[in-house]
């Protein structure tokens, strides 16, 4: 079991793209005891990862509760990048 | 529905206009608290370091302690105390916060690795200058850690290639000089004895703070901010404790001497209220300044930190000073004009002053 940040982050080098609630439903069998698997953490983190060239943005939305959704990828040096450090 | 789709669109747009720009100003306000929170750390621990059997070891020495040990042992054991209670401040949070098993779990990994070699150049090497400058030299010593901005600029640029541009060197000159303003006020007759050492050593807490704001910058990328400061405390706290301070003994000639000292230190009651504050003080500046870095860019992020030049001193008048009564930490106005200077040279590397307006144009 690796740390959640990382989960987080290692789940964008396996999916085309993904928004917060994505990566809640993604994770949460495996860390769905972790308080900080909560929407505005995972949005902190993906917004965090994003700022550090990470992961970007892909396309935005709303939901059919008005809520915002952002979507993200990690482009290829990203990807690269997480892999090298953030082994499975 | 095609006019449905444009109001779907521009209420989307507004909302991620919205959070962008709260997540912009919230890192700012995070980096600009590590700002403030160090100057409060600042000052507590040096009323740490005043009280209980610190203030025999720096007042009547009944223990006959050495100038050596006086000036260097006990810095790297102020340094120690100081972030061992950091450290369980920052254990308690992260367990609090469902975060403990993280923290042991990132310690081995690669970016945990890469954490902890910045806890040991930020921490047993820095933190000791810093703590044997403030002694030594007073909180004259604060504004010149803020330097480490410049350094890791400078550093940033010869180890990994980064941006050095005119505007950049506009900003490490203009730190220079401000330092070189603070630093003249030393050598005054008034001045306390061994200040300007004291500057000279308060200035490798900045060249390894700089390279640890490199370092780490990378390792908060990955980290959550608040493990990444747990691994840093402990590791440092650790280090500070096993390795610094008995080879600080050691030069002393009396190996042993460290061990007791610490013991000594960590049961002296009324110091140790006081190196509780200053490690909270501690692990809330280290974890926002991690956190502001990550969140606005370490640029800037590092540009509102730097503003503990101006926080330092501060919190050591209003803390020390006015509070506690105690002499000697008013500071003269050139001191003043100097960290302010300092502070701007510091915005001026870290991004163009002018952006700050322009980016509220653009959210207006």
């Amino acid at each position: 079991m690796m740390p959640l940040n990382y989960a987080i982050l290692k789940y964008f080098t396996k999916v085309e793209e993904a928004c917060a609630d994505d990566v809640i439903n993604a994770l949460k069998d495996t860390y769905g005891n972790f308080k900080a698997l909560n929407k505005k953490d995972v949005i902190t983190a993906l917004m965090t990862a994003e700022a550090n060239g990470l992961i970007e943005e892909t396309r935005f939305e709303l939901d059919n509760n008005n809520e915002l959704k952002v979507y993200y990828h990690a482009h290829e040096e990203g990807a690269a990048t997480i892999n090298k450090y953030i082994k499975d | 529905m095609i006019e449905v789709l444009g109001k779907v669109d521009v209420a989307a747009i507004a909302a991620k206009k919205k959070l962008s720009s709260q997540f912009f100003r919230k890192g700012i306000i995070i980096a600009l608290f590590s700002g403030l929170m160090y100057g409060f750390y600042s000052a507590f621990l040096t009323l740490g370091m005043k009280n209980g059997v610190w203030a025999d070891w720096y007042g009547a020495n009944t223990a006959a302690l050495s100038v050596f040990v006086i000036t260097y042992l006990l810095g790297a054991l102020g340094s120690a105390v100081n972030d061992i209670c950091s450290a369980i401040w920052a254990m308690i949070v992260a367990a609090v916060k469902g975060k403990f098993g993280d923290f042991l779990r990132c310690i081995n990994s690669v970016p945990g690795r890469v954490m902890i070699l910045a806890a040991l150049i930020g921490g047993p090497i820095s933190s000791t200058a810093y703590v044997v400058g403030l002694q030594m030299a007073g909180s004259i010593v604060i504004p010149i850690t803020a330097l480490c901005p410049a350094i890791g600029a400078i550093l940033g640029r010869i180890l990994f290639k980064q941006q050095l541009n005119k505007r950049m060197t506009l900003g490490i000159i203009i730190c220079v000089a401000a330092s070189f303003i603070i630093g003249s006020t030393s050598i005054g007759a008034d001045a306390q004895k061994g200040a300007f050492a004291g500057i000279c050593i308060a200035f490798i807490a900045a060249l390894g703070w700089g390279f640890e704001g490199c370092v780490a910058g990378y390792g908060t990328s990955m980290i959550d901010p608040e493990i990444g400061i747990t691994i840093r405390q402990a590791t440092s706290g650790i280090a500070n404790l096993i390795i610094l301070l008995p080879i600080f003994g050691i030069m002393a000639g009396n190996a042993k001497l460290s061990m007791e000292l610490a013991y000594q230190a960590f049961t002296s009651g009324s110091s140790m209220i006081w190196f509780a504050v200053s490690g909270l003080c501690a692990y809330l500046s280290y974890m926002s300044w991690y956190r502001g870095n990550s969140m606005c860019g370490v640029a800037l992020g590092m540009a509102c930190n730097g503003t503990y030049s101006f926080w330092g001193p501060f919190c050591c008048y209003i803390v020390l000073g006015i509070i506690f009564g105690m002499d000697g930490w008013a500071l003269p106005p050139v001191v003043w004009f100097g960290a302010i200077m300092m502070m701007f040279g510091i915005l001026v590397i870290s991004m163009n002053p002018l952006d700050l307006f322009r980016k509220r144009d653009t959210e207006i």
